[in-house]
Formats: C-alpha cells, sequence, structure tokens
C-alpha cells in the first residue's frame, strides 16, 4: 500500500471544522469532526461530536485525562490525578499518524524510561475507541457502517465491481 | 524361459558359444536367444501382462505430474508435505537396500568368502534400490532439475538431508563400481575388475561409513518434527539408530525373499554353486537379521522409558504400534530363532517376509500414518498410488533384466585365453 | 583367493574416511544457541482488539502482490470454511496470512486470530533447508531464496507452525511460498509489515522484540484480569519474532501449547554429534575387525613377501 502517499494524505488527519455550535466551545469541543485519513480507501467520516458528548456523558470516557476530568481507568490514575489537563486535547495530538516511524521507534529505545510506549496511533486509538463503546452500546460496527467504501477501496478489498468472479478460481492446495 | 530350458537352450553364461564363436553384445543382451524367440519368451510371461497394465494406466499418469505438477498428482496438502514417494520411495526402499554394505562387510571385511554366492545379489539389491529410491525422489521433488543444487549451487551443510544427498549420491558411485566385476565379466573387461579388486576394501569401509550415517539420518530427518511424529515412534536421541539397527534386518530379511524369489522364478539363471548353498546362507543371514532384530527391540523399549512414553501403550496409537512390534519385530526375531535352530530355511524365509512388511509398516508408521497424529489422517490419492506402483514396477524389471544377463546368480565361465 | 596386505588395505580406508570427511564433516558444525539478534525486530499481536475485518489479509495481498482471491476480502462467509479435519483456514501459496474466528463459551464476542509466519529467532525451516534457501535477516525476518528451492518440503516438515506454503499447482516452478515479514519492501527499510500499518484497530504493534516483550508484560500486569499471563512466542521454540497476548487460553485458540521452549535444531543435535564420530571412528574400528578375522591371510601374504 504506497506507505509514502499515505504519509503525505494524513497529513491532514483531523480537520476541526468550525465551531457553529450554540453550546459553548471551551465547554463541549466542537459540534463535528471530519475524519479522513483513510482517504485511500474510505469516504471522510463527519464525526457527531456533539451528540458523543451527550451519549458518553464524560470527556474522559474518550480524552483520557487531557481535559482535566479524573481518568476512568484506574492504571491512569496512579500519575494523572483529576484537575490535571493537558495542552492538546484532540486525539491526534497524542496519538500519532506513523506509531511506528524510526522517530517514535528510536524514541522507545533510546529512553529507557519511557513510559506509553504501546500507545496506539491515531488510526488505531479511534477504532478502539469507536469500536469498543459501538460493541458495548450495540451501535454500528461493520468498516462500512461508519465509512462509506470509495472505489480504491473496492479495489483493495477485491470487493464491489473488482470482486472475483465465482468461476475463475480453483480451489489448490491446503484444500484438505 | 523354463520352456525354452526343456528345449534344450541354454542361457548365456560364458563369452563363447557352444560352437566356439564368441557371443556379440546383442546376443548377450537376448540372452543367447534368436528375437523371434526372445519376444515369444516374454508374451508367454503372465507376469509381464500385468506390468503392461500397470503400465498402461502409470505412465500417463507420471507424465501428467509433470505436466500438471504435483497438485494433481497428490493431495497437495501442506501439513503433509511428504506422501507416500517418499514414504514408500525413499524411507522404506533404502532401509530395504541396506543388504549392499552388509554383504560387502562380511564378505570383504570380515573375510566370510562363504557368502559369496549371494554376495552379488546383495550389491545388486543395494545398488538398485539406491538407485529406485532417487528415482522416487526425483518424482517428488518440485524441481527434480535442481537435485544437484545442494552438492553444488547452495549448500546448506546443518541440514541432516544435505548430509543424506550427499551419502546417498557417494554411496551410490560406492556401490556401482562394487558391481563393475560383475558387469565386466559379462562385457569382458577384466581390466575393470582387477582395478576394483585393489580397492575394494576402501569401498566397503566407505560404504559402512556412508550407510551407517544416511541410514541413521534418515531416521534423523524426522527429529526435526517432534511434536507430529507420534511419541512412540518419535525418540530424539534413539531415532538415528532405531532407523539404522532397523536397516540392518531389514536388508538382511529382503536379501533373503530377493533370493526366494530368484530361486522360485528365475531358478533357471541360478547355478548349482548359488542353489546348493542357498539354504545354508539364508540361516546365515538370519542368525544376522535375528542379532539386529534382538538389538532393535531392546533399544526401542530403551527409548519408550528413556522418553517416558509409556502411557501411549494404552492408547489406539499403542495398541498400532504394538501390532507393528509383534508382527514386524517380535514374530521375525522368533521365527528367525526357531529356524536357525531347527535348520529350516523355510521358516527364516517366512520370517523374511514378515520382516520386510515390519519395516515397511514401520517407515510407513513414521513418515504418514502417524505423523500429525494431533491433526488428521490424511490417505494418499489414487494418482499417486499408481505411480508408486508404476516406478516400483520398473524397479522389478531392471532387476529381472540384469538377474537375467549379469553373472550375480551364476559364475561367469571365463575362458583360458 | 583375494591378496589384500596392510598397506592396500590401509590406502583403501584412508581414501574412503577422505572422501567422507570431505563431504560429511561440516555437517558436524552445526548451530549452537543462538537465541536470535539483538536488535531484532518483532510484532506483538493483541487478539483482544482484533474484529475480524481483515483489512491484514487485504495488505498483504497487495504488497505482496499475490494472486486474486476466490470471496472479496471483506466477505466474513470465510471464517465458516473448514478444511479436512475440521481445521480453519491457513496460509497457503495465495494468501500469507489469515484470520480465523473462534466462537468462545462464554465470551462476549468472537476472538479472531490471525496466522502467519512467526519469524522463529531460531527457524526449523532454516535449519532443515539443504540448500541453504532461508535466512534470518538482523531485522529479524525470516527470508528465503525462492531461485535455488529444490522442492524436498523439509521445512515444512520442521515448521512447529505448520507455515510454510507450497505451490503444488505449479508444474514448471513449484517453491516453497509464506509471509517474509514485508521485509524487501518495507522491514529493510525499518518499516512495519504492510498488515501491522493496515490494520484499523491496531491489533498489532511493530517495534524492537525487546521492547515488546516489556510492553506485553507490562499490559498482563495493568491487565491482570484480561489477559493469560503468558506472552506466546516469547520462549516457545526459542522465541519467535511474532509475540501475542490474549485473554482466551492459548490452546483454546489453535495453539499449540506443547512445543517446548528449544529451538527445534535442538532435537536434531544428538543426531549430528554421531556425525563426526562415525566419521573418525569407523574407518579405523572396521580395518580393524578386518584385521582381526583375516591375520591368517596377512601373515601368509607378508611370508610370502619377505
Amino acid at each position: 500500500m504506497g506507505g509514502k502517499k499515505k504519509l503525505l494524505g494524513v497529513a491532514a488527519v483531523l480537520v476541526l471544522t468550525a465551531p457553529l455550535a450554540s453550546r459553548s466551545w471551551a465547554e463541549t469541543g466542537p459540534d463535528t469532526v471530519v475524519l479522513d485519513s483513510l482517504a485511500n480507501h474510505y469516504e471522510a467520516v463527519t464525526f457527531d461530536h456533539a451528540m458523543h458528548v451527550d451519549v458518553a456523558g464524560n470527556c474522559a470516557t474518550c480524552h483520557h485525562h487531557t481535559t482535566g476530568e479524573a481518568p476512568v481507568d484506574q492504571n491512569c490514575g496512579r500519575c494523572h490525578s483529576a484537575a490535571q489537563g493537558a495542552s492538546g486535547i484532540a486525539c491526534r495530538d497524542c496519538h500519532s499518524v506513523e506509531p511506528f516511524s524510526a522517530a517514535n521507534l528510536k524514541a522507545i529505545d533510546s529512553n529507557p524510561q519511557m513510559y506509553h510506549t504501546g500507545k496506539p496511533g491515531l488510526k488505531g486509538a479511534l477504532h478502539q475507541k469507536c469500536l469498543g463503546c459501538h460493541q458495548e452500546m450495540g451501535a454500528p460496527t461493520g468498516c462500512q457502517d461508519c465509512h462509506a467504501r470509495n472505489d480504491q477501496g473496492d479495489a483493495f478489498f477485491r470487493a464491489g465491481k473488482y470482486a472475483p468472479k465465482p468461476t475463475a478460481s480453483e480451489s489448490h492446495g491446503g484444500g484438505h | 524361459m523354463k520352456t525354452l530350458q526343456a528345449q534344450g537352450v541354454k542361457p548365456v553364461d560364458s563369452h563363447l558359444q557352444a560352437n566356439g564363436k564368441p557371443w556379440s553384445v546383442k546376443e548377450k543382451l537376448l540372452l543367447g536367444l534368436t528375437p523371434k524367440e526372445y519376444i515369444a519368451m516374454q508374451v508367454r510371461n503372465p507376469f509381464n501382462w500385468l506390468l503392461w497394465i500397470i503400465y498402461a494406466v502409470g505412465i500417463p499418469v507420471l507424465v501428467g505430474r509433470f505436466i500438471f505438477g504435483l497438485g494433481w498428482v497428490t493431495h497437495s496438502s501442506y501439513e503433509y508435505p511428504w506422501g507416500l514417494f517418499l514414504g514408500w520411495g525413499l524411507f522404506t526402499m533404502v532401509p530395504l537396500s541396506a543388504s549392499g554394505f552388509m554383504m560387502g562387510t562380511t564378505v570383504e571385511l570380515f573375510g566370510r568368502k562363504d557368502f559369496k554366492p549371494i554376495e552379488r545379489l546383495g550389491l545388486l539389491n543395494g545398488l538398485l534400490g539406491y538407485l529406485f529410491a532417487v528415482m522416487f525422489l526425483q518424482v517428488d521433488l518440485g524441481q527434480p532439475w535442481r537435485l544437484i543444487y545442494p552438492m553444488f549451487v547452495s549448500l546448506g551443510p546443518a541440514a541432516v538431508l544435505f548430509l543424506v544427498a550427499w551419502h546417498v549420491a557417494t554411496y551410490l558411485s560406492c556401490q556401482v563400481a562394487e558391481l563393475v566385476p560383475a558387469f565386466s565379466e559379462w562385457m569382458g573387461f577384466p581390466k575393470a575388475k582387477k582395478f576394483i579388486k585393489s580397492i575394494v576394501l576402501g569401498l566397503t569401509v566407505a560404504g559402512i561409513i556412508l550407510s551407517t550415517l544416511h541410514q541413521g539420518a534418515l531416521g534423523a530427518l524426522f527429529t526435526y518434527a517432534p511434536g507430529k511424529v507420534h511419541p512412540l515412534w518419535y525418540s530424539s536421541p534413539f531415532q538415528w539408530f532405531h532407523f539404522f539397527i532397523s536397516a540392518v534386518f531389514a536388508g538382511l530379511s529382503m536379501l533373503i525373499v530377493v533370493s526366494t524369489l530368484c530361486k522360485w522364478f528365475l531358478r533357471w539363471r541360478c547355478d548349482d554353486n548359488f542353489l546348493k548353498n542357498l539354504n545354508t546362507l539364508t540361516l546365515g543371514l538370519a542368525k544376522g537379521a535375528s542379532l539386529a532384530l534382538i538389538t532393535y527391540f531392546v533399544t526401542k523399549i530403551i527409548g519408550i522409558a528413556h522418553d517416558g512414553d509409556w502411557e501411549y501403550l494404552a492408547s489406539g496409537w499403542g495398541q498400532w504400534f504394538m501390532f507393528e512390534m509383534v508382527v514386524g519385530v517380535l514374530l521375525p526375531l522368533v521365527f528367525y530363532t526357531v529356524a536357525i535352530k531347527n535348520q529350516n530355511a523355510s521358516l527364516a524365509r517366512f520370517s523374511a517376509f514378515l520382516a520386510v512388511f515390519g519395516i515397511a509398516l514401520n517407515r510407513l508408521n513414521t513418515a504418514l500414518v502417524t505423523f500429525n497424529w494431533n491433526l488428521y489422517q490424511e490417505i494418499p490419492h489414487w494418482r499417486e498410488v499408481m505411480i508408486v506402483i508404476t516406478v516400483y514396477a520398473t524397479y522389478i524389471v531392471v532387476y529381472r533384466a540384469i538377474l537375467a544377463r549379469m553373472p550375480i546368480l551364476y559364475t561367469w565361465k571365463e575362458q583360458k585365453q | 583367493m583375494k591378496k589384500i596386505n596392510r598397506r592396500s588395505f590401509l590406502k583403501g580406508g584412508l581414501a574412503g574416511g577422505a572422501a567422507l570427511a570431505a563431504t560429511g564433516a561440516k555437517t558436524a558444525s552445526a548451530a549452537q544457541d543462538f537465541g536470535g539478534y539483538p536488535d531484532s525486530m518483532g510484532v506483538l499481536v493483541d487478539f483482544t482488539k482484533c474484529v475480524g475485518c481483515r483489512t491484514c489479509e487485504a495488505a498483504c495481498n497487495k504488497e505482496q502482490g499475490l494472486p486474486e482471491p476466490e470471496k472479496p476480502f471483506d466477505d466474513q462467509s470465510v471464517f465458516d470454511e473448514q478444511r479436512h479435519g475440521g481445521l480453519p483456514r491457513r496460509p497457503t501459496e495465495k494468501a500469507y496470512t489469515v484470520v480465523n474466528r473462534y466462537n468462545i463459551v462464554g465470551r462476549e464476542h468472537p476472538l479472531f486470530r490471525k496466522v502467519q509466519c512467526n519469524h522463529c529467532n531460531e527457524p526449523a525451516c532454516l535449519t532443515s533447508c539443504f540448500v541453504n534457501a532461508y535466512k534470518k535477516t538482523p531485522e529479524g525476518a525470516v527470508i528465503y531464496d525462492p531461485t535455488v528451492c529444490v522442492g524436498c518440503r523439509t521445512c515444512m516438515i520442521a515448521c512447529p507452525f505448520y507455515v510454510p506454503a507450497y505451490s503444488y499447482s505449479s508444474a514448471i516452478n513449484p517453491v516453497v511460498k509464506k509471509c517474509i515479514m514485508c521485509y524487501d519492501t518495507r522491514l529493510k527499510f525499518g518499516r512495519p509489515p504492510a498488515c501491522v500499518e493496515a490494520c484499523p484497530q491496531q491489533v498489532m504493534t511493530f517495534g524492537k522484540r525487546s521492547e515488546l516483550l516489556k510492553l506485553a508484560h507490562q499490559k498482563i500486569r495493568q491487565n491482570p484480569d484480561k489477559y493469560v499471563d503468558h506472552v506466546y512466542g516469547e520462549k516457545e521454540v526459542g522465541g519467535t519474532a511474532w509475540l501475542y497476548l490474549s485473554d482466551v487460553p492459548f490452546d483454546r485458540i489453535g495453539f499449540d501449547t506443547h512445543l517446548g521452549n528449544q529451538p527445534i535444531i535442538n532435537y536434531v543435535k544428538e543426531f549430528l554429534t554421531v556425525v563426526p564420530m562415525v566419521l573418525t571412528i569407523w574407518p579405523a574400528l572396521f580395518t580393524g575387525f578386518h584385521l582381526l578375522s583375516n591375520r591368517k591371510d596377512a601373515k601368509k601374504n607378508e611370508e610370502t613377501k619377505s
């Protein structure tokens, strides 16, 4: 998969749309967030932040300790107590677009004190959070329930018009 | 040939015809018969009809294997990468061909000249067995034309199979050399025979070393699969020894079997020296085989004790194992012993058939039946079976053709020149 | 009667021995305990996160230029497929990685397990290959050179994980096929394999194997109620570059938990040590036997000479 292209493509990972909401920005953040890091294979997703704020009820559910609320996970609480926010709140501020970049791997290697070495990248963080909650809440969990696949994506998954013809392939090897 | 002999025809056994004229090579190939007589003889033999049927089905399948690939003839499974071609062709054929080095050792090294009448049959059985093991390998290898790669192109000297490849190749040339005398007598090249005689001891010692190692190495190949072969057929420290020592009685028993078949079906070609001595020789071979059998049985038990595999004996696999041990090892051992005690060559012959069956069962059990005992059982494709039968039939044809011509079962009558 | 005096048989014996030493002695220099390259990379797979989307399979197919699959990569019906013996799907010549579904009683969702080459520290395939086609790179990948593959398939016998597949369908150029951790196109350049990068859930973490082990144990320590207290691949058959965390006992999701911690080559070593002994002892031993059994002949020969 064109890694280089993807690198450039995800430069604008999280486009924070202008705050149009009635609620105050400082309190609840943006109403919607456009997620288009998977533009290679999927259409961008417009994430209804406001709605999810209502459902989650608690910023820490998704934003850990960064918003200044007490973190949900006890393990986090050991270091991050309440009222200890972070300068960056958006996912991509902490979750790297390229978690396994040479720089990130080097940082882990050269700093034995480093914590959060297994912190997921942005794509992983988003999916783990979204899907984790969606599974619990009975919300949609299929790939295309959230983002529609584009033509390139169909080609990648060999689906849609790129689907293999049933007669074309013959079963060979390992079938036993 | 029996019919012809009844009519007074004598097969070629010297360079000169009855009227004093030398035989030509063509005449020697036709056994001294006219082409018409020769063909009539072949047609008369019902066994040849069976061969024609095998070839009619088998050759198209064999050709198909090289056109459509292994996937067409085998079940081409990733869990069972080795099937009958190796299970039978390599792992069974090679121990059954251990007679070559056994007879070489007995006659040339230990000076037991009394085994001379059967030495050449032992050597030929060894040579042809190895040759056809290589043929089976060539059918099984994905890219047979790369057979020389481990020798010259890309060497993996730390692998057991590397050792097998080199040793089988070296040993094959060793065996060819050992049989040069028979060929040179038949062709009339006395110099070649003389040269081989001068190095025969070196060849024999080389034969022992090579045989010890590659017979053992065939067993050691399975030590790469500790969890896949059933523990009763697997023992990391003893596997090589089990394979080596069982090859000893396998080779000797096969020699008894082959000599018996010769006695039955190629009697016209055997001379008095061979036929008269055969019973005594059979019992001599039986003695050797029974010693190897008891050693094998004891080390097999030690292997089980060492690895702590007793509990498996109670399982279904254990019963299968005990069947193999009783029918393939203990019964031949008992029959051989009784046969030696009572000087009963017929019983020794029966025992030899049992032992050969037992060794085939053991090798197939190790390579195929109990392999992946935790997964599922694989039954070979009919085309795979057909190819095995075809190649083995060719082995018999070549075997028979050489026995009928060269001085293996009879002594060549040298003329004083 | 054959005339063999001492000199001629010693000559013969030595020649035989020397020829053998040249061919077989190298075999004795079998691998010693190796333990893996210190800076080798690895992948930590956390099965608790996998949702079975099969994006990794699609990414592998594209990266390695593999043939068209039988079904689209978003087709979930493949999870119901069964092979001979009720076994789930496995890597093949056309797919170097597959994801399987395990329905676990008492678990809210099925567990999905990705299968591919584990890239052992001391690979059995490598040590069993008689044309030296396999190579363990310092980066951690087990790669192979298909241009020398003879097709003996011993590596498939030797691999404790049943990983290498074989292109049985090809008559002209059948070779062994397996995951190479995207060595040629990615790992060599310090980048993670395509499947790791493509995974939306980041089920897989790419990094230095030693760091991944620390991370894995940290994860277990922080979530003792969630994970099974075992990192599969840390010690199995001498350790593998791919490591696994699971919340379901490994033997219930198709892992062989009886492999032991010895690299496969250790089981073969018992024989490999025999090789040099036979090579050196046998010639002397058997020529000695010959001497003994033919003493009379030899004496006679020498008498007639002198």
